[in-house]
């Protein structure tokens, strides 16, 4: 089958009001989740997911990739407004967005932000579309031995870049993979930690973990404090961003774009570190270095380039190797696995279809975003001012009809408020949640492949390292231990001196 | 609490929960076919190396001592905050035991303001007003649209 073919193919999957209509309402939640300090766009989409399940594949995923883009942008808003970052990723935001906001010109940061963030998310959408099938085609030489020695690579970097702390992320990843343990064996059938149960039999429902892990410990953590999200927003100002702003900041923008494109197609590195990577780069460069931190609309545009690089690129290993690039994608997988997808190389033989009609709606998202971020920044106001005393017991009846819809089944509800309960157990204990996730749904991937691999082999463990391509992700494995056990030793010196 | 006192606790729990799962929990809990010869193709083996990781995450966690981050530790609420969280802890139970009986729509109205109320929200009227039309909004896109069955309860059924 050709390009056009393929492209073809996409366009009559994507081409209906439905799937425009399914990017419009999932960025616009998007945005609103993001906005709401609290809420952040993992937990938006955690919540927008049940609402899927009726619908087609490519609209179901179309409005989650519309909520993860628009969550990713409206983070940005209480980032500048209140000094509260909507999500992880905004917090470089607040370095230059609130001093701008103090000065009278929240508009203007608001409105680089937006033009920043839709010039990253287009850079991002046409890395993904050039990478991902490049990867996918090397990807279907992989065997069992090489997906696992990749998922395991995977899993060392989510250990290693979750939180502060490599150990207490490892913990985490560690706890994960226990748990995905639990239900009948993937080769014999065997029953392991099901208690006899059937409702474990077949292992914990992903969406009730994933919501308990993320949505429900916001509700429990509201219930600790209840006035600990009080925040005075700022107004927006007179001044707006001009288009002089946006090509003194173009350099700083690509620059940052490209960093999140790198950063967000290695799995686990999210969307943080790359706005602080591409912040930390313009001030280096820049003519205006001294006044970035103190309202430089260039560090505004280079912390939002950076954080919406990342969110084409992080569906780069989702779609070609089926391995999250972050919690997000982690969660977006939960619908292609709904709708009877499985994300990986082999989706670009089976459903070439689904692949490039997500490829238009990813390049529409970027037009919509625009229109709706313009909007979003106006209304702001009202979105900060939802009591969040209504909003969390409102969240809390979302969660029960979202994790019951998925089997028809009580007992998940009871699963995710126990998860809720670790999720907040983990929070105040400082453990990351993201590797516990990540590493729940690569568990039976990486079980899966290497007990394919040892059954192959008759237990011969040489098998893990029979070709190149084992040998290259063992070596990455083995080289960002180095780096990571490397980098906390560094760290720790510092720490001490 | 000091936060090497926090690493500390976490690398205890990890050692005795690997130690328990290798003594007594996966013996116990995780049933392998007799005529497998080696332990590396059973069922059992990828939980003994989890088990393994984790006592080893909790040795290190043992050494090593964490940096504190005053900007992640969560606000002190005192007594007032262990009520409330014991409070939604008791609203979840009964949730779970009300579901089946009164149905998903009346109970999670209950749940709603019994939350709203333990949250002491400053709209209670607004809260009401949400509790009861939520979670029929939400009855009527998941029973209706997405063809879920929503469990009625015994006593007062939704067309």
């Amino acid at each position: 089958m050709s390009i056009y073919d393929s492209i073809l193919l996409g366009l009559s999957l994507v081409a209906n009001i439905e799937a425009f209509l399914s990017l419009f309402i999932g960025i616009i939640v998007g945005v609103i989740g993001g906005a709401i300090p609290g809420l952040s766009a993992t937990m938006a989409v955690a919540l927008a997911l049940p609402f899927t399940f009726a619908m087609a594949p490519i609209n179901g995923i179309l409005l989650l990739l519309g909520v993860y883009k628009g969550g990713i942008f409206g983070g940005s808003i209480p980032a500048i407004l209140i000094k509260t970052p909507g999500t992880p990723a905004s917090s470089a935001t607040i370095l230059d967005g609130y001093p701008m906001a103090e000065k009278g010109e929240a508009g203007r940061a608001l409105g680089m932000a937006l033009w920043a963030s839709c010039t990253a998310d287009v850079v991002s959408n046409l890395a993904l579309i050039i990478f991902a099938g490049w990867l996918a085609s090397f990807a279907l030489n992989f065997g069992p031995p090489e997906f696992f020695a990749l998922i395991l690579f995977s899993l060392t970097i989510i250990a290693g870049v979750s939180g502060d702390s490599l150990l207490r992320g490892a913990l985490s990843a560690i706890a994960g993979l226990l748990l995905a343990t639990v239900g009948l064996d993937l080769v014999y059938g065997t029953n392991r930690f099901t208690f006899g149960d059937p409702n474990l039999m077949g292992g914990l429902n992903f969406i009730a973990v994933l919501i308990g892990l993320f949505a429900m410990p916001e509700v429990i953590a509201m219930a600790w404090d209840p006035t600990g999200h009080l925040g005075k927003a700022r107004s927006l100002g007179k001044a707006w961003v001009t288009f002089a702003d946006y090509k003194r900041s173009f350099k700083s923008i690509i620059r940052g774009s490209l960093i999140g494109v790198f950063l967000g197609s290695i799995p686990g590195i999210g969307a943080a570190p790359s706005a602080f990577l591409s912040y930390s780069e313009a001030r280096r460069t820049s003519k205006n270095k001294a006044n970035f931190g103190k309202g430089e609309i260039e560090g505004v545009a280079a912390a939002e380039a950076g954080n919406n690089g990342v969110a084409g690129a992080t569906l780069i290993p989702l779609l070609a190797l089926g391995v999250p690039g972050d919690v997000i994608t982690a969660i977006i997988i939960g619908a292609f696995m709904i709708h009877g997808l499985q994300p990986g190389p082999m989706m670009f033989v089976l459903n070439v279809d689904i692949i490039y009609g997500l490829f238009m709606g990813l390049i529409i998202s970027s037009v919509l975003l625009f229109f709706v971020g313009s909007v979003a920044i106006r209304g702001f106001r009202f979105v900060a001012d939802i009591p969040k005393r209504i909003l969390m017991p409102a969240v809390l009846i979302l969660c029960i009809y979202g994790v019951f819809a998925v089997n028809n089944n009580i007992f998940d509800v009871g699963v995710m408020f126990a998860m809720g309960w670790l999720g907040y157990a983990m929070l105040r204990a400082r453990i990351p949640a993201a590797p516990f996730l990540i590493a729940f749904i690569l568990g039976p991937l990486l079980e899966d492949n290497f007990r394919q691999s040892t059954l192959m082999s008759g237990g011969d463990f040489t098998i893990f390292l029979r070709g190149p391509i084992t040998w290259f992700f063992w070596a990455l494995t083995i080289v960002t231990c180095i780096a990571i056990v490397r980098g906390a030793g560094r760290a720790r010196k510092a720490q001490k001196m | 609490m000091a936060f090497d006192d926090l690493n500390r606790r976490l690398g205890v729990f990890a050692l005795a929960f690997a130690g328990f799962l290798v003594v007594f929990g996966i013996p116990n809990w995780v049933y392998s076919p007799s005529n497998i010869q080696k332990l590396i193709l059973s069922p059992l083996f990828w939980p003994y190396v989890l088990a393994g990781l984790l006592a080893l995450v909790g040795l290190g966690l043992l050494f090593v001592r964490a940096k504190p981050d005053p900007e992640t530790e969560v606000h002190p609420s005192g007594r007032a905050g262990w009520r409330r969280l014991v409070s939604l802890a008791v609203i979840m139970v009964l949730t779970m035991l009300l579901l089946p009986r009164l149905g998903m729509v009346w109970t999670s109205m209950l749940a709603f303001v019994a939350t709203a109320g333990m949250l002491r929200t400053r709209y209670p009227k607004a809260a009401i007003i949400c509790a009861i039309i939520m979670p029929l909004v939400l009855y009527a896109f998941f029973a209706h649209v997405a063809g879920v069955a929503i469990p009625q309860g015994n006593y007062v059924r939704l067309p």
